[in-house]
């Protein structure tokens, strides 16, 4: 591997600038966020590695045709469903997902079917009944209904725009 | 389904993981950023923002739960706390699906992924989503209690 390979270097050395100055300031919280950084990426490495694994068997599975028959532009209800289902089961933060959407997306999956999979990520099922306890069933219900329909309005209006990027 | 008979499963694993590896500059960029904001904007300082009538504050909860993105619980938890103070419902219901949905910090990373019309494009479906959502949640909670 290149170092052009790498996604965001110059990214990564604007955050790190970020952190020098900070530290400059403030050398207590400049390392307490370091310490919360690695706490975050401790608990994100189960996530990093279902991320590869899963990518593997899309690629594994799924040739080119039978991937654009699932989530290509034809796929109808059957991507709809499946890209709602895999967002609200998908765990961790939304870009832990990027490396895995942003290879379907190389193979000719709908943007339409991303923006409600990142969407639909809002609903955490392991948080339920957090969400429960403070704000009740009724208002769970609710919200978890509006927010899937909400997904697969925004998956339809970004299809509509036609969103397609680099 | 039948397996791509190219490859070997390891090769392709291998390969993923190669794909992977050439993200994680940007991936430690938008932790390193998260680690940041949550050291230095703490939930009691979140919670100090709101107060300002129902629209005002549905506005500040969009806008604060797009900056400060973390951990759901921690959006639930100041959530129950504002709740607690009085803040309005649709303030709440913004912040928390703000929270998870928008996140300033991973802006960078998503227009390097996915380029920046999608990015946009993305973004405001959910900021106006999200507005639309926190009312018609709360009108229809409202409606059936």
């Amino acid at each position: 591997m290149n170092l052009s390979d790498f996604k965001g270097i110059w990214f990564l050395l604007g955050v790190a600038v970020a952190y020098g100055v900070l530290w400059g300031f403030d050398p207590h919280s400049g390392l307490k966020a370091l310490e919360k950084s690695g706490t975050i990426v401790w608990s994100l490495l189960p996530i990093f590695a279902l991320v590869i694994l899963i990518t593997a068997l899309v690629n594994y599975f799924l040739k080119p045709a039978r991937f654009v028959k699932h989530f290509g532009a034809d796929s109808g209800k059957k991507g709809w469903f499946l890209s709602l289902a895999s967002g609200v089961l998908s765990h961790g933060p939304m870009y832990a997902w990027y490396p895995m959407l942003q290879e379907m997306r190389e193979r000719g999956i709908r943007d339409g079917y991303l923006v409600a999979f990142l969407y639909a990520r809002s609903i955490k099922i392991p948080l339920l009944p957090l969400m429960v306890e403070y704000f009740g069933w009724l208002f769970t219900i609710v919200l978890t209904f509006y927010i899937l329909l909400g997904s697969w309005l925004q998956g339809v209006v970004s299809d509509r725009i036609g969103s397609k990027g680099p | 389904m039948k397996p791509e008979p190219s490859l070997s499963f390891f090769k392709v694993l291998k390969k993923s993981a190669v794909s992977f590896a050439a993200t994680l500059p940007l991936l430690m960029g938008v932790i390193l950023l998260v680690g940041m904001v949550q050291t230095l904007v703490s939930p009691q300082m979140i919670a100090s923002l709101f107060g300002h009538g129902v629209l005002i504050d549905t506005v500040i909860g969009t806008a604060v739960g797009a900056v400060a993105s973390g951990n759901p619980s921690i959006g639930y938890m100041v959530g129950g706390e504002l709740l607690e103070q009085g803040i309005s419902l649709f303030a709440i219901t913004a912040f928390i699906l703000s929270w998870v949905t928008l996140g300033l910090v991973g802006l960078p990373a998503e227009i390097s992924v996915f380029g920046i019309r999608f990015t946009v494009v993305r973004n405001l479906l959910s900021l106006v989503f999200t507005f639309l959502i926190s009312i018609a949640t709360v009108m229809s909670v409202e409606a059936l209690s």
